[in-house]
């Protein structure tokens, strides 16, 4: 019995030392509750898809840890996208801006849709 | 008339689905060799020696190779390197989350192909380049980086992504 709890107290110890060294610290909760909007919205670049949150690739650590930086010097969510996508291109941005050809991303499937719509009303019509 | 619209509702779908087949099927590292140039990022590291590195080394026309010692893929582009460095290119190392010790017995086990090799143990500069592993390879000219290849470094990449480059821009130059 006695083992068993020492065995228990060690993995719990281990585990804990494991996870110690991705421990983020804020310095209040809006920069935490933005640090994580912010890594589930940029790309691994490493990955096939899924966001840095998701992925544990060195890459992504680094990704991470810059993002993190960047929120403790004070930039802007805005800032901290600009920094990402300068390096990793504008396919790193999982929520791309409203503005110019990004129209065309965000509305692209409705355009079509509704072409499809007018189309087959069109053709019962005839 | 209505053929037309019938036709229509069969043939928009199917030129939606290869629009987007295609887009699916093509390798996505292909699309990015072709980039807009792109200032070298500035930076402070010495080279694997200790020495201070003279930024002038990239105004001609060289390759930036990122490798390590524990990098398996490097090893598999470490004799094409060596034949590039040889006859057709400045080559250049930048040595990415290694330890100088490791890097240098590497170089000295397997042969150095390199003019020198920038030392980045934390991936500073490589992740200012947008690397996202190792190995990768840009072409850079004048202090900019005007290509850019992912993965292992062979003859048909070579031929495919960076000739063409090369080419564009001499013909630029003249």
């Amino acid at each position: 019995m006695k083992a068993s709890i020492l065995v228990c107290c060690a993995f719990l110890i281990a585990s804990s030392m494991v996870f110690s060294d991705v421990v983020y610290k804020f310095e209040n909760t809006i920069q935490e509750k933005r640090f994580y909007s912010l890594i589930s919205e940029i790309r691994c670049p490493k990955c096939t898809s899924g966001s840095i949150a998701s992925s544990d690739v060195p890459v992504s650590r680094d990704l991470k840890r810059r993002v993190y930086e960047q929120i403790l010097s004070g930039s802007s969510d805005q800032e901290i996208k600009d920094y990402v996508t300068e390096r990793f291109g504008a396919s790193s941005d999982y929520k791309p801006a409203f503005e110019g050809a990004n129209y065309f991303l965000w509305f692209g499937p409705f355009i079509f849709l509704g072409l499809l719509m007018l189309i087959f009303l069109l053709s019962r019509r005839l | 008339m209505s053929s037309i619209y019938r036709f229509l509702i069969i043939l928009l779908p199917l030129l939606v689905f290869i629009f987007y087949g295609k887009v699916l099927l093509t390798d996505r590292i292909d699309s990015s060799n072709y980039m807009q140039p792109k200032n070298l990022p500035q930076f402070e590291l010495l080279d694997l020696n200790n020495q201070e590195i003279d930024i002038a080394a990239f105004d001609e026309l060289s390759l930036l190779n990122v490798w390590a010692s524990w990098c398996i893929t490097c090893l598999v582009e470490h004799p094409y390197l060596t034949q590039l460095s040889e006859k057709e290119i400045n080559l250049i190392g930048l040595n990415y989350k290694d330890s100088q010790e490791n890097a240098l017995k590497w170089l000295g086990k397997r042969g150095n192909p390199y003019t020198f090799s920038i030392f980045d143990p934390r991936g500073d500069l490589a992740f200012d380049l947008g690397v996202t592993g190792a190995p990768e390879t840009f072409l850079i000219l004048n202090q900019q980086v005007i290509g850019h290849i992912q993965g292992e470094l062979n003859q048909e990449k070579w031929q495919s992504t960076f000739v063409p480059l090369i080419q564009a821009a001499k013909e630029a130059s003249k």
